[in-house]
Order: C-alpha cells, then sequence, then structure tokens
C-alpha cells in the first residue's frame, strides 16, 4: 500500500510541475506573436527502450530496428567470477518495424525460458510544443511464449499442459514528459497476466499461499538527464506491486523485488548505446515484474547493455 | 627458431598492415562537384545554431570531426574525403546547396531526410555548418 500512496503522490507532485512548466513555455515571444506552436514536441527519450523499459518513443515510419539486450551474470561472486562477466547470461535478440506513424510491431527471442515474444505500440498522444498536450501517451503490450522443453516429471506442469499455458502477457501505458531539452521523465502502469504458474498450490495443512501469483499489476519509472548531444545519464525503477485485494492467496510467498537501473545512453545517427548496472536477468518486462527475485542493495545486480540499429526504407 | 618465426610472422603482420593503410590513404580521393538541383540553390531558411550543434553531433560528428574539419573517427574508412567546412571555398556554396548536400546527399553521403525529418532542425544544421567557417 505504501507503493500506492507514493505512486498517488508522485502524481499529485506531478500535476503542479506540468501546469507550472506550460506557464512558462507559454510565455515564448515568439508563440505571442504567431499563436501556439502545436507541432509534435521532439521525442522525450533516443530510443525505443530504456534499459529495461520500453519508452514512447517511435521511429519514422518504415524504419527497421534490431536490437541486441545482453545481461550478464549478478557481481556479488566478486572477482572470481570477473563482477558476473563469466557468469551465466541472458541475451535478447529483436526486429522492429514501424509499419505506421504511430504503430511500430515487433518480435524477438530471448535465451532464458527460449522465449519468443511478439509486441505492439501505439502511440496515442503526442506531446505538442505550446503543452495544449503536455504529455504522450503510449500503449506498448508484448505476449510471451515459453518454449522450454517441459518434461511432465521435471517442472511438475501436469498432463494437461498446453500451449496456451505457455503464454503470458504484458501490458503498459506509458506516460511521457519531456520537461526540456535535458530532462525527461515516464511514469507507466502496467498489468502482467501468466496463463500457467509453477506449482500453483496451496499448503492444505496451513492454508498458507506457497504459489506465485498469476497476475501482476507493477509500476515503472524512468528519468533522463542529457549532459552533452550524445550522452545521457538514466535510472529507471520498476515495482511490482503488492496489492491485497487482487491477491490469489492468503499472503504473498517470494513477492518479486523491484527492479532498479541506473547508467547511461549513448546515441548516434542510427545506433543507441545502454550500459547500466541493473536488478534483474531477465529482459521481457513481465519477467522482471513477476520473477525477479535479485536485491539490488545486497549486491545482486549485473551489467546489462542495449545495442540498437535503425535502417530506413 | 621460435625467435626467427616470432620474427617473421611480426614482419608480416606489420607489413600487412602498412600495406592497408597506405592503400587506404591512396584510395581517398576528393569529392567531384555536386550536381545540386536548381530549386535547391536557391532555397533559404533560418536555424538555431545551438540546436544545429546538437544535430551535427548525433548524425556527422562520427565522419565530419567535432569541428567539421573532416577528421572524424569513421573518416579514414571512406572512399572519399569529407572536405573542411571551416575553409573559405566551401563556404561559396549557397544555404539552399548546403542543404542538399547535407540533407539529400549521394554515394557515401547518406541521405537524412528521414533521420532529420523537420525542415526547423535542417535549417538549424545549415546554420551550425556555416558557423563554422574560420
Amino acid at each position: 500500500m505504501k507503493i500506492i500512496y507514493s505512486f498517488l503522490l508522485l502524481c499529485i507532485f506531478c500535476i503542479p510541475i506540468t501546469v507550472v512548466s506550460q506557464e512558462t513555455e507559454t510565455t515564448d515571444a515568439t508563440e505571442q506573436e504567431t499563436g501556439p506552436d502545436n507541432r509534435p514536441a521532439k521525442p522525450a527519450f533516443e530510443s525505443g527502450l530504456l534499459f529495461d523499459q520500453q519508452t514512447a518513443n517511435m521511429q519514422q515510419k518504415n524504419t527497421l530496428e534490431f536490437i541486441i539486450q545482453h545481461r550478464f551474470g549478478t557481481v556479488e561472486d566478486g572477482i572470481r567470477n570477473l563482477y558476473g562477466i563469466w557468469g551465466s547470461s541472458n541475451i535478447r535478440l529483436g526486429l522492429n518495424y514501424t509499419i505506421l506513424k504511430n504503430v511500430m510491431v515487433g518480435l524477438g527471442t530471448t535465451k532464458f525460458k527460449k522465449a519468443q515474444d511478439l509486441q505492439v505500440k501505439y502511440n496515442i498522444l503526442q506531446q505538442t510544443r505550446s503543452n495544449s498536450i503536455p504529455v504522450s501517451l503510449t500503449f506498448y503490450g508484448n505476449v510471451q511464449i515459453d518454449c522450454q522443453y517441459k518434461v511432465d516429471d521435471t517442472l511438475n506442469v501436469g498432463k494437461d499442459y498446453t500451449f496456451a499455458d505457455r503464454l503470458s502477457y504484458f501490458s503498459q501505458l506509458i506516460i511521457t514528459r519531456r520537461f526540456n531539452n535535458q530532462l525527461s521523465l515516464q511514469i507507466a502502469p502496467s498489468f502482467t497476466h501468466y496463463n500457467w504458474m509453477m506449482a500453483d498450490t496451496v499448503n492444505s495443512s496451513t492454508e498458507d499461499a506457497i504459489a506465485w501469483e498469476h497476475d501482476k499489476i507493477g509500476l515503472s519509472a524512468g528519468i533522463r538527464y542529457k549532459i552533452s548531444p550524445q550522452t545521457s545519464f538514466i535510472a529507471t525503477v520498476d515495482w511490482p506491486l503488492k496489492i491485497k485485494g487482487i491477491v490469489e492467496y492468503k499472503d504473498f510467498i517470494n513477492p518479486p523485488k523491484p527492479n532498479y537501473c541506473i547508467g547511461a545512453e549513448i546515441c548516434t545517427s542510427t545506433h543507441a548505446f545502454h550500459l547500466w548496472f541493473g536488478t534483474s536477468q531477465a529482459i521481457l518486462p513481465q519477467e522482471i515484474m513477476m520473477w525477479n527475485q535479485n536485491d539490488f542493495f545486497n549486491k545482486q545486480f549485473l551489467i546489462g547493455l542495449n545495442v540498437t540499429r535503425l535502417w530506413n526504407f | 627458431m621460435k625467435t626467427k618465426q616470432l620474427i617473421r610472422l611480426s614482419a608480416f603482420v606489420l607489413a600487412a598492415v602498412l600495406f592497408v593503410l597506405a592503400n587506404n590513404v591512396i584510395a581517398q580521393k576528393k569529392p567531384g562537384p555536386w550536381n545540386v538541383p536548381a530549386k535547391y540553390k536557391t532555397m533559404k531558411g533560418k536555424g538555431d545554431v545551438a540546436a544545429g550543434k546538437e544535430l551535427f553531433a548525433k548524425h556527422c560528428k562520427s565522419c565530419h570531426g567535432a569541428k567539421g574539419l573532416g577528421d572524424g573517427p569513421k573518416a579514414a574508412g571512406l572512399k572519399t574525403t569529407c572536405g573542411d567546412f571551416s575553409n573559405s571555398d566551401f563556404h561559396k556554396a549557397s544555404d539552399g546547396e548546403i542543404y542538399y548536400m547535407a540533407i539529400i546527399g549521394r554515394d557515401e553521403m547518406p541521405n537524412y531526410e528521414k533521420k532529420i525529418p523537420e525542415e526547423e532542425d535542417r535549417w538549424a544544421l545549415v546554420a551550425f555548418i556555416r558557423s563554422l567557417k574560420k
């Protein structure tokens, strides 16, 4: 509940900031002479990715984006594992294509769970320069297919395990505001659903919940501060919320932990490079929201890398 | 015996590197004259130099260098030299001609119409390139 209260407080604080910035920017002399500039504001972020998160950024129509996402192992073993670089890694390769001015579709394949994913991003509202629309609003959704070979007696999946059980879904509404050339912020509530969860039973003797939830409501936030035309500092967080009202069982056992990331972005004309320290080794957002057990403040963080390449057609 | 082999190998590697570098330098030629369509030659626009500087850093610096001297890290790998934007000869070109060269491009000079879609940004880039004159 504390997180919900924090979110509400954040919203309350954001509203005055928006109003103040509207007032400041509309006093611009040029606007007074020529009327409000209702052209779309410049993109709040340089790339469609913000470390582990999605942004509202939409590439030009007919742009193909190739993405390499890499997560090393956690640093907790120190030099013995070269701070995670020699550890088990997770990798995703993805392709996105902007089919319309405000619609992008994509697919990808990930090492963990041999997961295949399909995704869509739809830009609903675009922030304007005059602040007549103060924020951008974008929907992001994906479906993940868990393609691991699942034998009945190893993962206890049962004989009625079907294709539908392999599916999980993630939906998110991304609210973005570009405050100025340097500072951009996004807040993104999300909903995650897994059709099937491991050991979804209740302890018969105590009737305590020992299972994982099928659904998870989460909240993500990200901030970017540009320090040069190509380089920005970025910090993000993904909070899986513990909402008792929607809990399937009596209590939360092994609730997923927040995913904190902090690092830098370097962008060129056709590339974006991200390098950061982050909590989760998972790459797809539903995996982060549902499964992350790494604790950032207990040395359970890792080095993450993203590389993107754009081609215009 | 091993030492001799090592010396031979090192000499071979050095020769190969020198050959590649020399070949690269020899192969790089000066760009020929631009055939700029008439409609671009007379085009004019105003741009914000500071915004242009930012765009230049993102899109152009890797070949043309931070000050437009044609000495960016990718420049040596091109077949033609990038030119020197501080040179007064370059600035004999009209604003529209610079716009055409920067945005429409040809051969190794990429087209930036989709990467810099707004006219305002394109003219900002032209304004910054103009500011590089010494």
